[in-house]
């Protein structure tokens, strides 16, 4: 038996939520396998369109939380990158029903959505019966399962910067088999080189730790810097990403993926000429 | 091909495919119980006291109190209980089952049951054993002489591990009794063993009990002994509840921690080359049993047999032994022993023919068995060796001379790339004797008067098409249409006793009694009246009797081979592989049904990469399988090869029906030997174990020695 709240409406949504301690449940690929008291209510998103948009405008692609992974693959304003993960997650039946709000809520470091929209600082538009707040996706995540959301706030769309999204890329996923696989180690970097000059550097981590790992302040030792001055940097740039970098054992252990990470990170500088 | 081979619509399709077939978790719950298993917390403990919280009406607790025939559920030997009495010797062991009419309930008052325990010491490493269950040993020729001559000696230690069948549909049984008579429906291969398992537990004479049968969602041998098990304790459940039907269906992680799965095995070779030559093969093999003997003694067997692999090695001396541990017992999986020996083989001649800078395909080559000579066990291959032409075809099909040169060097790019080959047979049927001494199998085909024919066989089709088969053999003698041949799931109050469905036997062996039942009844055929007609077992004139004491003769009537090559492209930043493709050539005689075939040779195959690779079980300090669902213990998708690329040759057995051989185990048997060698050569790196991950092959990128690397 199953307890519900079934919205048409994003107004209507959000008063639910603000009076009861009702899950919001979307695709519900994580939600339907937990074991759960009886008693739990679940709010179901699927009726409400506004979280189901797609689209691009001067500064941002824009998705709404409740977008499946198979809509965001089918969709020419997706950019690669995002794509190049999605399409590496799990297999086309949770493809179609699983959401890139349920993938950045739940919290998990395996997230493999949600890692590109560290990499790109890509903004969350949360929404509550009292208001709007749009946060960077960094700022959402407190640790393992846990999410930077208060009561009654509801996770409504995702805005990734046009100038991050479309930049040079890398992506890569470690999983025990080639589908159906939950990240073991994975990697996303993005870079903007004109002129022999770095002007945006940015690298995360995924599946290593607690929470993605994302280090703006180490990838800004490169930004700004002609590539020769980056070989120069580079030294310092790995050594501290190597101090940064401590994973956790799991299903592989530690060194492994830290050899992984670094292996990942190396070959992104190299394929910037760096 | 002979025109039998033309596939047709399974038996089985339209109820599967419709998904209006059941299982046994299927059948609906009213006025059924559930019984719900008290396991053992410890590897190894004597139980003090089971204490269980108040039940109200309708529940109960059953243990080996309640068990009115023997504590012994017959396997091969009698050593396992049903349920555990003062003492338990693998962590999950069956202590008593809770029943009640609401499952919920019945598993939280079977959580809330206390067991107290005085902890034993526990032997988890096989290294420590201190029981050596079964010691075989077997010897040709002259093996001090040889290894005396020898130019050079190679020695090597090979490890296997685990593999769990991961069958899709988890054990499950029902049993019910009533009036003096037990019923006992599950999904299970063996009907028979089932049957003579309950009637020991529960003292009835053999009249009284009745196994049925129900449909099975695959087996692998999983369901070979195991479900003698759950069906005695669900039994004796059962009698307890008078006259209610019990039922107990596993999840997933209670199949997976606690059923058996296959022996993990370490294999040492020795072997002595002369003049470019292998004169002597020294072997020892060992298998981890696990806490009882159940089925380890058959395994061995298969095992060792199969040690000196495909090839003519004057001299042999072989040792096997099956130790006891404190872990979950292991048991029958698809290949049965031998793909652990196997693997061992095919590495040992790769890596001496490497030592000798020989191409390793040539070296093989050079070795191979054929037709009249000696097999390990002194009997004879009666019948042609048809794997120079197989190995042909796959050279072909696979392009593999060309990629195995041009994968040779080292690699310095990203993708590594590498190729590797594996020759290998499966012994058709039961090993030894047994079919003449202990099976004795027995089959009728019975007709009604308006002309109908079913088929009385105790095989259970688990997925493998064995109701396809049989009725397409039966309705090619007798000239009617297959869609009027009946069979239905077998139950030993209808069906006699044709043998248990195992060892890839129940095509050619009792296949071939339906085919000779179905020319007996064409013969006698009278029109209007009911007719039963039976055929019985008869071992072919020319086995060379084989005796186990010494394991000499005929070990299998005739064999199924296989060749096959796994190309793979690894990843030299993550150590992670692609299997880019995979072509093989078998050889199982004439396919009755070649979609059927086709699909056995695919899975199999399929599951011989899983277990090289991704499949990994094992064991913490406390003896506890942490594997157990199926995140932790990944099966390869159809995603995870490319290309599957499947031959048939037919090498027609004259005793088989129509030239069928044995099928089911064969293509899982060679797999990880070929799948290894590619590893091999694209990370310039000797393997000696299995699974390989990709953990292990980055270290070995780097230089340092895997299995040093998993230790430390």
């Amino acid at each position: 038996m199953v307890n519900g709240y079934a919205p048409s409406g994003m107004r209507e949504a959000l008063d639910i939520l603000s009076k009861t301690s009702a899950i919001p449940y979307a695709g519900g690929t994580d939600l339907m396998i937990q074991e759960v008291p009886a008693d739990t209510n679940y709010l179901f998103l699927h009726r409400i369109r506004d979280l189901k948009c797609i689209t691009v405008d001067a500064e941002y692609f824009i998705c709404g939380a409740c977008c499946t992974y198979t809509e965001l693959l089918n969709s020419r304003h997706t950019p690669d990158l995002l794509k190049e993960a999605i399409a590496r997650i799990a297999a086309p039946a949770i493809r179609n029903t699983a959401t890139i709000g349920g993938n950045v809520a739940n919290a998990s470091p395996k997230a493999d959505a949600a890692l590109i929209l560290m990499v790109t600082d890509t903004l969350v538009r949360i929404q509550s019966k009292n208001g709007v707040r749009i946060v960077p996706i960094s700022d959402l995540y407190l640790g393992r399962g846990q999410i930077d959301l208060l009561p009654g706030e509801l996770i409504t769309e995702f805005w990734m910067p046009n100038n991050r999204a479309h930049l040079p890329h890398s992506y890569e996923k470690v999983g025990g088999r080639k589908a159906l696989a939950i990240s073991r180690v994975s990697f996303a970097g993005i870079s903007d080189v004109s002129d022999g000059q770095i002007t945006h550097f940015a690298t995360a981590f995924g599946a290593v730790s607690d929470v993605i790992i994302r280090r703006p302040e180490l990838d800004a030792l490169l930004i700004g810097k002609s590539i020769e001055e980056a070989k120069v940097a580079k030294e310092e740039y790995l050594a501290k990403m190597d101090e940064t970098l401590v994973p956790i054992q799991g299903r592989v252990s530690a060194a492994y993926r830290k050899a992984v990470c670094m292996n990942f990170l190396e070959d992104f500088l190299a394929k910037n000429g760096i | 091909m002979h025109k039998i081979s033309n596939s047709v619509t399974k038996k089985d399709h339209d109820e599967k495919v419709s998904g209006s077939v059941k299982y046994v978790g299927d059948y609906p719950q009213i006025g059924m119980l559930h019984g719900k298993l008290i396991r053992s917390s410890y590897a190894h403990a004597r139980i003090l006291g089971v204490q269980t919280p108040e039940l109200p009406e309708g529940y109960f607790l059953v243990d080996h109190r309640d068990i009115a025939g023997e504590n012994i559920v017959h396997v091969v030997q009698d050593d396992s209980p049903a349920y555990a009495d003062g003492e338990v010797h693998y962590r999950g062991e069956p202590i008593a089952m809770l029943v009640g009419p609401n499952e919920e309930e019945t598993t939280r008052y079977a959580r809330l049951t206390e067991v107290t325990y005085e902890v034993l010491p526990a032997i988890l490493d096989v290294e420590e054993s201190e029981t050596v269950f079964f010691d075989y040993h077997y010897e040709r020729g002259e093996m001090e002489q040889a290894f005396s001559d020898a130019d050079q000696i190679f020695e090597e230690v090979f490890y296997t591990g685990y593999q769990e069948q991961v069958y899709l549909e988890t054990q499950g049984m029902i049993a019910e009794y009533k009036e003096g008579h037990v019923t006992v429906r599950g999904s299970l291969q063996c009907p028979y063993y089932v049957h003579g398992a309950v009637a020991k537990v529960l003292g009835l004479t053999p009249d009284k009990v009745r196994i049925v049968q129900e449909t099975t969602g695959g087996g692998f041998g999983g369901k070979e002994a195991f479900p003698s098990f759950l069906a005695a304790q669900t039994a004796v459940a059962a009698v307890k509840a008078q006259g209610k039907p019990v039922r107990v269906v596993f999840d997933r992680r209670e199949d997976m921690e606690f059923t058996s799965k296959r022996h993990p095995s370490k294999s040492t070779y020795k072997v002595a080359v002369k003049d470019g030559k292998v004169t002597a093969m020294d072997i020892d093999v060992i298998f981890n049993a696990g806490a009882f003997t159940t089925l380890s003694p058959v395994v061995l067997q298969r095992g060792i047999i199969a040690a000196p692999g495909v090839y003519n090695v004057p001299n042999v001396n072989v040792r096997g032994r099956a130790v006891r541990t404190h872990t979950v017992p292991t048991g029958a999986y698809r290949g049965f022993g031998a793909p652990q020996t196997f693997f061992a083989v095919e590495r040992m001649m790769d890596h001496i023919a490497k030592a000798l800078d020989v191409d390793t395909l040539t070296f093989k080559r050079a070795h191979l068995v054929k037709q009249g000579d000696q097999t390990s066990t002194s009997g004879i291959y009666h019948y042609p060796v048809p794997l120079p032409a197989m190995i042909d075809d796959v050279l072909d099909r696979s392009g593999y001379l060309k990629k195995r040169k041009n994968y040779e060097k080292a690699g310095i790019e990203r993708d590594r790339h590498g190729i590797g080959l594996s020759l290998w047979f499966h012994g058709a049927g039961f090993t030894g004797s047994g079919e003449r001494d202990f099976i004795k199998a027995k089959v009728a085909l019975q007709k009604t008067a308006d002309g109908k024919v079913e088929i009385l066989a105790s095989n259970s089709d688990i997925g493998q098409g064995i109701k396809t088969t049989f009725a397409k053999i039966v309705a090619s003698e007798l000239s009617i249409p297959y869609e009027e041949i009946r069979i239905s799931n077998p139950d030993t109050s209808r069906v006699p006793d044709s043998g248990p469905t195992v060892a890839s036997r129940s095509l050619m062996i009792v296949g071939e009694l339906l085919r000779r039942a179905a020319i007996h009844l064409r013969s006698e055929w009278r029109e209007g009246e009911a007719q039963r007609v039976e055929e019985h077992f008869v071992e072919p004139e020319f086995m060379i009797p084989f005796r186990l004491d010494d394991f000499h003769g005929d070990a299998y009537p005739t064999y199924a081979w296989g060749v096959a090559a796994v190309e793979v492209k690894v990843d030299a930043l993550t150590g992670v592989n692609e299997v880019v493709g995979c072509w093989s050539a078998f050889d199982v005689g004439t396919p009755i049904d070649l979609n059927v075939v086709v699909g056995q040779m695919e899975g199999g195959v399929l599951q011989g990469l899983g277990y090289a690779s991704m499949e990994q079980m094992n064991y913490d300090k406390d003896g506890r399988i942490r594997n157990n669902s199926l995140s932790d213990y990944l099966i390869p998708t159809a995603m995870d090869v490319s290309h599957l690329d499947v031959q048939m040759h037919i090498e027609e057995y004259p005793y088989g029906p129509y030239g069928a051989k044995g099928a089911g185990e064969l293509p899982l048997v060679g797999i990880p030997a070929a799948y290894v060698a590619a590893m091999e050569q694209a990370v310039s790196f000797p393997f000696s174990h299995i699974p390989l991950t990709a953990e292990e092959t980055l270290v070995a990128l780097s230089g340092q020695s895997a299995r040093e690397a998993q230790k430390t």
